[in-house]
């Protein structure tokens, strides 16, 4: 019998010693990263990044700080490119394991995406001051899908500085349609636009139509809305369309309007020092925190829209809703995790980064309203969301918010009617799946 | 005795002939790759699209057998009509499309000064990604643009018009800028095709008293006539299912529906509108107008190339 190389002797036993020596050492290892491998969840989230990148990278921190086998891998996408990018994984049932969502019907849409939150889950929602947009029809008592952070809502910034150069009164803006056709008057003589503007996307549909809407619905009128059995026939909702048509026909706004997007577009003319007023949100992108950062917070203030029916019922008030919310998607195979999250995102650590990182308003009751940072347009948004009523834009289907920026379009460049945009909503209704009767 | 042993011999070649011959195996080998690959990944999904075409979709919910009734909403939907109506305005620019470069290949062909220079910088625009160029030509065509600025310093301000805003205007300059974008790769295309046009025919027609458009019509166009078809095909696909990422980053189809092209509309249908089976429908559509208009072309390349020359 042929002896094998390391078969006999002194070296023999060394070598062999040293073999075992290696795959031990190799197996442990091994065995090591397996056990570090299980011990780590990795889920995927996709987001818009509201609040912006440094509260992102703050919130991730946290909460792998809190939850040490979870790690966390962000997917963000720009907010107006969202439902493209978030339409394919839903198509595919494949993608990231929590996913952002705008509060109401465009998260209801998406429900068969979304798993429903368990009451373990939920019980984080408590802790808020509402989470209603993240469960079916607005109803906390159905299943809830999503689970919101930050309050959000739209309202109208001006800058006084260009307010003063146009000889107004900066501590006294506009309260009505024709307060503010009248100082638009004196911002153009100036040289300045008065109201900047982008038409394009989505932001007409959220940002500009709720706060024409509240001069002419009633919050039943906005829930009939949601189900479909508002016609956009209907004389209020024609009014609707007329308050959105006349400003752009009294030339309150850039003319560049019909072709630009209001992110980033119609919000860089407002941050040039170019326009006098920008109707924006309180929260995330476009904010009194971003808008302040550029213009100065001396020279930014906040107000409700101005009104078209000033004795409207909710004329005075706020469209507000929770900015947007979170949900595990269903197709995740890391749910407890991705669930972690989402109780994260909905907890008073997420709350007190949002205000102190991003300048953001949170939904939580717990926050203590010291660390607020101090601004003149902050003060003002808390007086004005103190009154809130349903957001109009969320309510507002695919189709209908698409016909109502391509409508608004052509209305602003006089190649379309009142009439022919009514009609052209109505169809949109029709066609909208999520509100087929 | 002969005969017996020649057909012994030919019994014996039967049996050994094998069913298939072993060069035709070869080919079948060589095919099948690729046929496996354009079943998996052009048939089947040509299959699916026309299968989802043919159901009702309610937001993500399960789709259910609808027959023609998505074709039916889709020719009822003005969106639909007006983007085909786009995509045939657009197309009729081909001519441009296809002279354009040809006419830099030929000045870069007979080194005219600066040729190298131009030669770089021609390609360069199709370098940038056109969601890029996008949202470059956002800015260069607003109407206090840089464009604008330049038309109103030289004296022709009448020129500095809002782009983006006329109907025609838009569609137009959204069509001009695929052309800045895309050109470059035409001008590549004709100079590898004028590589093999002999000097000796272009010195003997300039001889002749030929001058620039002369040489390029009745020497050159004729000479280079199959890669012009190419070039056609490339174009027509590139009007009619390239320009999406422009049409996203420049005018999302604005304003109202000017800009809009099938294959953006197939987009919002299905992942904006979660419209699925209409989307399909429109895709479907698309894909039938592609055929057709590139069937057209591909076939006057073939008959053009097949002419002696």
């Amino acid at each position: 019998m042929k002896p094998t190389p390391f078969g006999n002797g002194r070296s023999g036993r060394s070598v062999r010693g040293m073999l075992a020596g290696l795959a031990f050492a190799s197996m442990t290892a091994l065995g090591g990263q397996a056990a570090l491998a299980q011990d780590v969840t990795t889920i995927r989230v996709l987001n818009w990044e509201p609040g912006g990148a440094d509260y992102w990278k703050a919130l991730v921190a946290e909460f792998e700080k809190q939850n040490p086998t979870i790690k966390v891998e962000l997917e963000t996408v720009p907010f107006d490119r969202y439902p493209e990018v978030q339409g394919p994984y839903i198509t595919t049932k494949s993608g990231p394991d929590v996913m952002e969502n705008n509060a109401g019907l465009e998260l209801f849409d998406r429900r068969r995406a979304y798993e429903q939150l368990p009451p373990e889950v939920l019980e984080a929602g408590k802790d808020l001051i509402t989470y209603s947009g993240g469960c079916l029809n607005f109803d906390t008592s159905q299943a809830c899908y999503g689970l919101p952070f930050g309050y959000q809502g739209n309202v109208m910034y001006y800058n006084k500085k260009v307010l003063t150069e146009a000889g107004l009164d900066a501590a006294n803006p506009p309260k009505t349609w024709d307060e503010m056709n009248a100082a638009c008057e004196k911002v153009k003589a100036a040289g300045k636009t008065c109201l900047a503007i982008g038409l394009s996307g989505i932001f007409p549909a959220y940002w500009n139509f709720p706060e024409v809407a509240r001069n002419y619905l009633t919050e039943d009128d906005m829930r009939a809305m949601l189900a479909g059995k508002m016609p956009w026939t209907d004389p209020k909702m024609v009014n609707v369309l007329k308050g959105l048509a006349s400003i752009t026909e009294k030339g309150w706004t850039n003319s560049s309007a019909p072709s630009i997007t209001m992110l980033p577009d119609g919000a860089d003319i407002f941050q040039s020092g170019n326009a006098a007023f920008a109707g924006t949100i309180i929260s995330d992108a476009a904010n009194w925190a971003a808008f302040g950062k550029i213009l100065g917070d001396e020279n930014l203030g906040a107000m409700r829209w101005p009104t078209i029916v000033a004795d409207a019922p909710l004329a005075g008030s706020f469209s507000g809703i929770e900015s947007s919310v979170f949900g595990v998607s269903a197709w995740s195979d890391k749910k407890d995790a991705a669930f972690q999250f989402v109780k994260f995102m909905a907890g008073k650590e997420n709350a007190e980064l949002l205000t102190k990182v991003a300048g953001g308003i949170s939904l939580n009751k717990n926050v203590d309203p010291s660390i607020l940072p101090k601004s003149e347009a902050l003060t003002q948004i808390l007086e004005i969301i103190k009154k809130p009523t349903l957001h109009a834009g969320v309510l507002l289907s695919g189709q209908e918010a698409d016909a109502l920026a391509r409508g608004w379009q052509e209305v602003s460049l006089g190649r379309l009617s009142i009439e022919d945009w009514t009609a052209r909503m109505q169809t949109a209704l029709e066609q909208s799946p999520s509100k087929r009767q | 005795m002969a005969e017996l042993a020649n057909l012994a011999r030919g019994a014996g070649d039967a049996r050994a002939r094998p069913f298939i011959r072993r060069d035709m195996l070869i080919a079948i080998l060589f095919v099948l790759p690729g046929l496996a690959l354009a079943i998996l990944f052009k048939l089947v999904p040509l299959v699916r699209t026309i299968w989802l075409s043919l159901q009702e979709t309610r937001g993500f919910e399960d789709p259910t057998f609808a027959g023609l009734a998505n074709y039916r909403a889709m020719v009822a939907d003005p969106a639909v009509a007006d983007s085909f109506r786009n995509a045939l305005i657009a197309f009729a620019t081909l001519p441009i499309w296809i002279v354009l470069p040809l006419v830099l290949a030929f000045l870069l062909f007979q080194k005219t000064p600066g040729w190298k220079f131009f030669r770089a910088a021609f390609f360069l625009p199709y370098m940038i990604a056109p969601i890029v160029v996008g949202i470059m030509f956002r800015q260069i065509l607003a109407p206090d643009g840089p464009l604008n600025a330049v038309l109103r310093a030289i004296g022709l301000a009448p020129l500095a018009i809002e782009w983006l805003n006329g109907p025609t205007s838009a569609l137009l300059a959204l069509t001009a800028v695929a052309l800045w974008s895309f050109f470059g790769l035409g001008v590549l295309t004709y100079l590898s095709g004028l590589s093999t046009v002999s000097e000796e025919v272009v010195e003997a027609a300039k001889l002749d008293g030929a001058g620039f458009w002369q040489l390029l019509f009745h020497i050159i166009m004729p000479l280079l006539k199959s890669v012009i078809g190419y070039w056609a095909v490339l174009c027509t696909s590139g009007i009619l299912i390239w320009m999406f990422p422009l049409i996203y980053a420049l005018t999302k189809g604005g304003p109202g529906t000017a800009t809009v092209l099938p294959e953006f509309l197939v987009f919002t249908t299905t992942f904006q509108f979660m419209d699925r089976g209409k989307g399909a429908a429109i895709g479907m559509a698309l894909f039938v107008f592609v055929a057709i208009v590139s069937a057209f072309v591909v076939r006057r390349m073939y008959v053009e190339g097949s002419k002696p020359r």
